[in-house]
């Protein structure tokens, strides 16, 4: 474990990092040209960046690919995504999608 | 009266500023419940790798940004040094940088201090949801107060869905067993978030490249693959994207 001091200074640093990141182009303004081919690719890298996120902590296990129904977080997902595509509704698939992770690890 | 401070005097611009930004608001709606669920549990985290409560509060406000925490938080645990925690979280944040590109074109007209607050407002969901909205806006339309304002609604929206759930995780967080999985809940809430994003052939191959090649990268160090995936995610869109374009090019013919 970190000391406290060390702490703030990561806190501290994640601030800055993440201001400066977050704010890269914003800075520049309008200084500089983005081609307007790259500004259409641009258009998918949030989508892009959140599967990114998701995938691996929904089918791997310990660093293995579990593609299989006894991965709970597997199942689990499954639930979610069939009950926001049958119902559109959010809430729902997340507390169903929490069910069947629940009932699987207690089974 | 704070309505007049945020929106103007002038009575038109104001209702035009007024009606963008309550219709971000409700945009983000959908989002916003998961975005709180992902905040609950980055509280409940931060406090179970050991951080008192005030580091706690001053990460979740100061730094805003749940993936760089969610990442800095094991190598906190493992007592790792600072410069590699901030490798790490630089490197998953690296994403930013090409949402600053994105977002450009629109808030780059804007004062500096304008623009800079509404870079540390700038989560994912916010411009996703953008996107999805106004990303086939004509260049030349691009900045319009009716754009910047229902931006604003879906970033103070996803704000103000995030912190008061991870305070709440943070001063909670003692009383939530471990054995819930509550972290899950997180992931499960980004999947909510996401399929909405997930339709036109482009995006959907995007985004299944984009995955695929995360959970192959998963391994490397410093979560790179995140970054590998989301350029070759981005790469496999754009070439559907131009397939598509002829497509309909050659049908006019």
């Amino acid at each position: 474990m970190m000391s406290g001091t060390e702490i703030w200074l990561t806190i501290g640093g994640l601030t800055l990092l993440t201001f400066i990141t977050r704010n890269a182009f914003l800075i520049i303004g309008q200084r500089v040209a983005l081609p307007e081919r790259l500004q259409h690719a641009l258009r998918y890298a949030p989508a892009c960046a959140l599967v990114a996120l998701i995938v691996p902590e929904v089918v791997l296990q310990s660093g293995a690919l579990a593609l299989h129904v006894s991965n709970p977080k597997l199942v689990a997902a499954a639930v979610t995504v069939a009950v926001i595509v049958g119902t559109r509704r959010a809430f729902a698939g997340i507390v169903l999608g929490m069910l069947a992770y629940t009932l699987i690890r207690l089974v | 009266m704070i309505a007049r401070r945020v929106f103007g005097h002038d009575p038109t611009v104001a209702r035009i500023r007024r009606t963008a930004f309550q219709r971000g608001l409700r945009a983000a709606l959908p989002a916003m419940l998961a975005t709180a669920i992902w905040g609950l549990v980055a509280g409940v985290a931060m406090i179970k790798t050991g951080l008192t409560v005030p580091q706690a509060l001053a990460m979740t406000l100061l730094v805003y940004s749940g993936s760089a925490q969610m990442a800095a938080l094991p190598l906190i645990a493992a007592g790792a040094p600072v410069w590699l925690v901030l490798l790490a979280a630089g490197i998953v944040n690296l994403r930013f940088i090409i949402f600053s590109a994105t977002m450009r074109p629109y808030l780059g007209r804007l004062p500096l201090v304008r623009r800079l607050s509404i870079g540390y407002l700038t989560a994912d969901v916010g411009v996703a949801l953008f996107i999805g909205r106004y990303g086939d806006a004509p260049p030349q339309q691009r900045g319009s107060t009716e754009q910047l304002w229902f931006f604003a609604g879906l970033v103070s929206g996803t704000w103000m869905a995030w912190q008061p759930l991870s305070i709440a995780g943070i001063l909670l967080a003692e009383v939530v067993p471990g054995a819930w999985g509550l972290e899950y809940a997180a992931i499960l809430a980004l999947i909510a978030i996401t399929l909405p994003m997930l339709s036109g052939r482009p995006a959907a191959a995007g985004c299944l490249t984009a995955g695929v090649v995360a959970v192959l990268a998963a391994s490397l160090p410093l979560r790179l693959g995140l970054l590998l995936a989301v350029a070759a995610g981005v790469a496999v869109a754009m070439a559907f994207d131009s397939l598509g374009e002829s497509d309909t090019r050659s049908d006019a013919r």
